[in-house]
């Protein structure tokens, strides 16, 4: 054999291909050929440079909804995979004649089972550092954000209404009609989408986060009343989760620790007698403050399904394409989704279909009983691909039909900026096939969302075919009035404007502080005015306060306030003839009423200790830890990563949805994230 | 390890890599991510103990079959000519141009993107992704002494194109 130095096999020699009989032959004629080695030689050169370059190549990821979709096949009992191309009966001819019969086959994913997407969620937490880069800015000029607890005199205007929930963060959350407002200290950070247009599990590429200030340590001796509405809004748990998986630590405004409390499924006892939910009290020791003790004020929405409703079969399609990656579009959709679902109970049933370059069931429908499943499908919900309408219409009502309640609601949803690609279809067509659907008593909701893009006419028209309604959607509020309020009228709201006003017993407490709610404050007045309106409790919810609470005696951490002058200063420690720890009010409407109600309930601190506390309360408690320690809070007392994973792993409970499981993970991401001591040591 | 956590763990090793491979022969990371979730979602439907052994193997064979065929089927459908789809991979949707900024890969894509198709291929899938002459072969059913003299070929134009031109030579 002689070897020339332009030989394929030294090629192979240089990469390691060859065996080692060929290797020995190739050594032999190399020790006589300096060409042939200089060859190699470069070759090797080269091919390390290549592979260097190459290795610093970024991978790109799926979309979360894309994992969903495999890690659900995934579990599917093993079955050859059916691509089943299914043409449409009703439009299948019309469509054959147009000429575009290929594109009416809708593919079919069979069955994401509901237990699964606890696995997605952990499967998702194992997902890799992304490429993604982000740019913050944080603003250091912090003097002006009004703080707004009991007793503070707001301007009028400047507390938002805290009414509807979720009101208040539309403007902030979601960038509203313009600019945050000056007043709020906007962390701006944009995805380097260089890449993939999509950042699968990473922030979408503009938002801002209200500056918050926490509530602070208040004396009880001149501040015996705080006052607040409940909130049931999750959004910054979720994306908390979107930054940690993305690795990278959220900004600390991102962080509400009254949304990451209330992401979480409480099992409060439900209410006695006719009063539309319960109140329970628990007290223990604070866990980042031996002086402290931790007081939970847990509300329980009845769980009445109410009989008059009739049940309801719902198939969200939702638009996933590239354009529905921003702030007021996808995330809005899923937040209004949620919003949706809140109202919802086990005897209805939810199914999710997206549509992009390729349509797919993301949930297959699914008993409303399994709520927790169906939120984290739509908290999976993620944009990229392009757009096929078509399709997605197609697959949407094929589940649709498929899962129908007769005499129930029987509804497609449509959310979209209206960026349809049927320009492979025909819009005749489709809404023939749509007005077909109708006659059998599946009807088409559309939901326009984003602005610009948006194509009303389309979709307008799509509606009125459908027998359905078509709105459209900038905000939160707007959801709320057309998914709860409208839409929800058959649906169940059990109380509205729930507030809540702790009265501290001074006797006993010299000082407390509330955990998160800053955007829920009212003003002591606001409790008994029914004209001011605050957050909905549906059938089911849970809300959840901390407060933490410096027993009489101990030293306030506030700055001292000055005697009065012309009337008694309070006395701190003053004797009141109660034991009582404190007294929680609640002030709730009936969702169709127009007064309020009271109910009323004292507390005493039985003195419990923390491995005494219910696993809820701990873990409660864990997830405030785990939340200031994120804040960088200077609350956050001895409070750390570790301490806040240790408190939350011997209380999950029996966490049958595997929140508190994929919450254990997240506090290990963000130990391995962060970055210095800096943040876990407080600023 | 169930078949369930066995297909996690596939995703989890392979998705990255597939996408990557997928994005360059389609030029859109979008659509390269349908192909790569149809692949794992066939690999759901595939008897393990089969496709275990040749793992990588199959699923990049797979990947490719399934782009080539989204590749063409769009080519055949679309309206769009050749400037409307260069027009459509925006800077932002190219995974080639993001990666100029970062020196050493950029130059290496450089010098990738300028030889024929197939050949920057075959170098990829045996550098970048540590596959075998025989498993490139069946990758893109290929001789194996095709491959070797793809890859032979290309990485040679590579050393001729590094000598002459200065500012294309690695640093040291």
């Amino acid at each position: 054999m002689k070897v020339h130095p332009d030989d394929p096999r030294l090629t192979a020699y240089a990469l390691g291909e060859l065996d080692a009989s060929e290797r020995a032959a190739i050594e032999a004629q190399l020790a006589d050929s300096p060409e042939c080695r200089r060859a190699v030689e470069e070759i090797r050169e080269l091919g390390a440079m290549l592979e260097e370059g190459l290795a610093a190549e970024p991978a790109l990821l799926l979309t979360d909804a894309q994992r969903s979709a495999v890690v659900a096949s995934a579990d599917r009992p093993h079955r050859r995979l059916a691509w089943r191309w299914i043409a449409v009966a009703v439009a299948a001819s019309v469509v054959a004649a147009a000429g575009v019969g290929s594109l009416w086959m809708v593919r079919e994913h069979r069955a994401a089972k509901s237990e699964l997407l606890g696995n997605v969620r952990e499967i998702l937490a194992e997902t890799s550092a992304q490429s993604n880069h982000y740019l913050f800015s944080e603003s250091t000029d912090g003097s002006d954000r009004s703080v707004h607890f009991a007793g503070y005199n707001s301007p009028v205007g400047q507390v938002p209404p805290t009414g509807r929930s979720g009101n208040d963060p539309v403007a902030l959350f979601f960038g509203g009609k313009g600019k945050p407002a000056s007043t709020l200290q906007a962390i701006g950070y944009v995805g380097d989408s260089g890449v993939d247009g999509d950042t699968a599990g990473a922030p979408t590429s503009t938002e801002a986060y209200a500056r918050i200030d926490e509530n602070p340590f208040l004396d009880v001796a001149h501040n015996p009343l705080s006052t607040f509405s409940i909130d049931v809004d999750t959004a910054s748990y979720s994306n908390v989760r979107r930054f940690l998986n993305g690795g990278q630590l959220p900004p600390k405004d991102a962080v509400r620790i009254e949304e990451l409390l209330n992401y979480f499924v409480y099992d409060y006892p439900q209410p006695a007698g006719d009063a539309p939910f319960g109140v329970d009290v628990e007290i223990a020791d604070c866990p980042w403050n031996a002086e402290h003790r931790l007081a939970r004020i847990g509300l329980a929405g009845r769980d009445v399904p109410a009989a008059s409703r009739p049940a309801s079969n719902l198939v969200f399609l939702i638009d996933v394409s590239g354009s529905m990656n921003e702030p007021n579009k996808l995330p809005l959709v899923k937040r209004s989704l949620r919003l949706l679902l809140d109202r919802l109970d086990e005897r209805d049933r939810v199914a999710l279909v997206v549509y992009a370059g390729n349509s797919g069931l993301v949930l297959p429908s699914t008993s409303c009983g399994d709520k927790a499943s169906i939120a984290s499908a739509i908290d999976r919900l993620d944009a990229g691909g392009s757009t096929n309408g078509a399709e997605g219409i197609e697959l949407a009502y094929d589940v649709a039909s498929k899962g129908k309640i007769p005499g129930g609601i029987n509804r497609v949803i449509l959310a979209t900026d209206g960026d349809f690609n049927v320009g492979v279809t025909n819009e005749g067509d489709l809404t023939r096939l749509i007005e077909e659907k109708a006659k059998s008593g599946v009807f088409l909701s559309a939901l326009g969302f984003g602005m610009g893009n948006i194509k009303d006419a389309t979709l307008q028209k799509l509606a009125d075919r459908g027998n359905g309604n078509y709105a459209y959607i900038d905000s939160l509020a707007e959801a709320q009035k057309v998914l709860v309020e409208q839409m929800g009228a058959t649906l169940q709201t059990i109380a509205k404007d729930v507030k809540i006003q702790v009265e501290f017993n001074p006797a006993v407490v010299s000082g407390y502080r509330l955990l998160g709610y800053e955007k829920r404050m009212l003003r002591q007045e606001d409790f008994n005015d029914d004209a001011k309106d605050a957050g909905e409790i549906g059938a089911g919810h849970t809300v959840t306060a901390l407060y933490e609470v410096v027993p009489a005696g101990k030293t306030v951490p506030t700055p001292a306030v000055d005697p009065l002058k012309y009337q008694p200063t309070p006395i701190p420690g003053a004797t009141t003839g109660s034991a009582d720890l404190l007294t929680v009010k609640l002030r709730y409407k009936d969702p169709e009423g127009d007064a309020s109600r009271l109910l009323e309930q004292p507390v005493v601190d039985s003195g419990s200790t923390l491995d005494r506390a219910s696993d809820d309360f701990r873990f409660a408690a864990a997830v405030a830890s785990f939340a200031m320690v994120l804040r960088g809070s200077p609350n956050k007392g001895s409070s750390t990563f570790d301490s806040a994973r240790d408190l939350a792993s011997g209380a999950r409970g029996r966490d049958a949805a595997g929140y508190r499981a994929e919450f254990l993970g997240l506090v290990e991401k963000a130990r391995a994230i962060a970055p210095s001591p800096d943040r876990e040591s407080g600023r | 390890m169930s078949d369930g956590e066995w297909v996690r763990s596939v995703l989890d090793r392979y998705e990255g890599r597939l996408v990557r491979y997928a994005a360059r022969i389609m030029k859109d990371a979008d659509r390269a991510r349908d192909v790569v979730q149809d692949t794992f979602v066939r690999l759901c439907a595939e008897d393990r103990a089969r496709v275990e052994p040749r793992l990588a193997e199959w699923l990049f064979t797979v990947c490719r079959n399934r782009a080539l065929e989204v590749g063409r089927k769009e080519g055949r459908m679309s309206s769009l000519d050749d400037d409307a789809i260069e027009a459509r991979e925006s800077p932002d949707a190219s995974p080639a141009l993001a990666l100029e900024d970062r020196e050493t890969a950029g130059r290496v894509a450089r010098l990738l993107a300028a030889l024929p198709s197939r050949q920057g291929e075959v170098i990829r899938l045996k550098i970048q992704e540590g596959r075998s002459y025989r498993e490139i072969s069946r990758i893109m059913n290929l001789s194996e002494t095709n491959v070797g003299y793809l890859i032979h070929v290309g990485l040679k134009t590579i050393r001729e194109r590094l000598r002459t031109r200065a500012d294309l030579r690695p640093k040291a």
